[in-house]
């Protein structure tokens, strides 16, 4: 929900790792604000849905403009396969051109054929579903298995999420390369979920990295505090974010996670974490 | 004689795929060369203590760079990039590095000739000695792309290090997902060895690999971590391995003794030589015997 008169907010919930405690502390935003949607970025796993209620969803394809190839017009010159950069389009002698799954949709190909041989035709990569639960609007991206490039469906999803003019979290995908990427480029603000453990640490700090660069508000949310009598600090940038919580380590939660109970419902102090990562993102986009 | 392959795969993250991955080196050690294929964060160098040997950059994909002169802002390319990297702003044609694919859609429309695409260094490689066996790994730069290719990289000087060394095995510690770097580090592989865990999560994951795996022609078995969060969980799983025929090699319970050796970066030592052994024999299993 957004009051009158203030632009809404967007959360990504990032974590370099995985398996950190993003898609728990999505719910749990998602589910201390009522009126919110909630965007599964996560495209190539998708598990959100199964925290918030796995709601039934309409569906859409995403799809992604790929060439085809009128055999008659093409005269075998295999311009177009020396202009595609990702060796999408092979050409083989006497045979018109081929083209596989590596094609990222440029166009490119299209525009260098000499004989405007080619044309494109839309390509499923992957769907996007918009469902509600208990007053969520959740939208969910969904890669198709055995397509390469999330980034698409990614974009696709954040872009309806998004549309829905609401204050909107979104759950990103693990790791610090172009989908995490994608899934932060619209967003406010980021909350980076962590653990203390050597691994926890180096993968957060080049999601650090990359939020710095691209000038993103952050701040940590470390989970699974206490494995060792005192957390390890945090340092290097990941060390100059404030730490809006820190989560101990609770069998009940993971148990509960693991048959789809949203941690708010079974330890208060993730309820106090979500709040207070709205109340931090509030008050950083002021 | 041709190397093994493992590749440690999960699809969900946090599974357990590097603590997998470190035992079995462990229990590999001398007979195996071993990779990291999660190029993006990579975590198993912290607990193999690799003393680096050589050290290279990855050049990945092209990107573009817009050349003003000869560019007159005329505004022609900024509909062509598909990525969005190109965009008008205040009459000045803009270029987002971070966008560009390097596709060089641009390049093909200018009329001025004011773009030009080249390789850019997305990250760097490094071969290491370890305990264990020769370690092949990488650094893609924070929010780096191509990372697929890199993977493939990695595969490449890690199958010809097995190869001159002459050792049985390569141990591939894989990433999360099923995009392009999981499709490269498993293309190929002997075997998949999928990390799991009793959960809703896992189990959805875990069949989105199951497809992956059937697709790309790679012999997939489960490994079932963490098995006593969930006996409904766990259930679940067992039977999803039935009906899709992955053996389940197998259980390994929650031990708070291998949480705390890895937060103090230790290999774990709670896991028990026994688990190990039905992991490799269950692989030996699944291999087809070399001629």
């Amino acid at each position: 929900m957004r009051p009158l008169g203030r632009k809404a907010l967007s959360i990504a919930v990032v974590s370099g790792k995985g398996g950190t405690g993003k898609t728990s502390f999505s719910a749990s935003l998602a589910l201390s604000r009522p009126g919110v949607v909630a965007v599964d970025a996560d495209v190539e796993e998708p598990n959100l849905a199964l925290l918030l209620g796995d709601p039934v969803m309409a569906t859409m394809n995403v799809t992604l403009p790929v060439p085809a190839v009128e055999a008659e017009k093409c005269t075998r010159c295999g311009i177009c396969s020396r202009t595609c950069r990702f060796g999408a389009v092979l050409s083989f002698g006497q045979a018109p051109p081929v083209f596989n799954e590596l094609c990222h949709g440029c166009g490119a190909c299209v525009m260098a054929c000499p004989e405007k041989a080619l044309y494109e035709v839309e390509r499923p990569v992957g769907f996007v579903g918009r469902g509600s639960s208990n007053g969520i609007i959740l939208v969910e991206g969904r890669l198709m298995v055995g397509m390469p490039n999330p980034v698409p469906v990614i974009e696709r999803a954040i872009e309806l999420g998004l549309s829905e003019g609401l204050d909107t979290v979104i759950d990103s995908p693990p790791g610090a390369a172009c989908p995490m990427v994608a899934a932060l480029r619209e967003a406010d603000v980021a909350i980076l979920v962590t653990e203390p453990t050597p691994f926890g640490r180096a993968d957060a700090e080049v999601v650090a990295e990359v939020l710095r660069d691209m000038g993103k508000p952050a701040a940590l949310v470390v989970n699974r505090s206490g494995i060792l009598e005192t957390d390890p600090p945090f340092d290097g940038i990941t060390g100059t974010f404030p730490v809006l919580a820190r989560l101990p380590f609770s069998r009940v939660v993971a148990e509960g996670c693991a048959r789809g109970i949203p941690p708010t419902e079974l330890d208060p102090s993730w309820k106090d974490a979500a709040k207070a990562a709205w109340e931090w993102a509030t008050e950083v986009t002021r | 004689m041709r190397p093994r392959e493992i590749v440690v795969m999960s699809g969900k993250g946090g599974t357990g795929k590097t603590t997998l991955a470190s035992v079995l080196a462990r229990a590999l050690s001398g007979n195996c060369v071993l990779c990291d294929a999660d190029v993006d964060v990579p975590d198993l160098w912290i607990l193999l203590a690799p003393r680096v040997q050589l050290e290279e950059e990855f050049i990945g994909g092209d990107k573009a760079a817009l050349h003003r002169p000869p560019c007159d802002d005329c505004g022609l390319c900024v509909p062509v990039c598909r990525f969005g990297a190109l965009s008008m702003e205040n009459g000045k044609v803009t270029l987002d590095w971070s966008r560009c694919e390097g596709c060089g859609a641009c390049t093909l429309v200018c009329p001025r000739g004011a773009f030009s695409l080249s390789p850019a260094v997305q990250g760097r490689i490094y071969g290491s000695e370890t305990d264990f066996g020769f370690f092949w790994h990488a650094r893609l730069l924070p929010g780096g792309e191509n990372s697929g290719r890199l993977v493939q990289v990695l595969r490449e000087r890690t199958k010809k290090t097995a190869v001159e060394q002459g050792k049985p095995w390569i141990l591939v510690d894989g990433p999360p997902g099923i995009a392009c770097p999981a499709i490269s580090a498993m293309t190929g592989c002997s075997v998949a060895l999928a990390v799991t865990e009793p959960s809703r999560s896992g189990l959805h994951d875990l069949k989105r690999l199951g497809e992956l795996a059937a697709r790309f022609r790679v012999p997939m078995a489960v490994v079932l971590n963490r098995c006593d969060l969930s006996e409904e969980g766990s259930e679940t799983i067992r039977e999803a391995c039935r009906r899709e025929g992955w053996p389940l090699l197998v259980e390994i319970p929650f031990i708070p003794g291998v949480v705390e050796d890895l937060a103090r970066a230790r290999i774990p030592e709670a896991i028990s030589p026994e688990m190990v052994r039905q992991i490799l024999e269950g692989i030996d299993a699944l291999l087809v015997p070399v001629k």
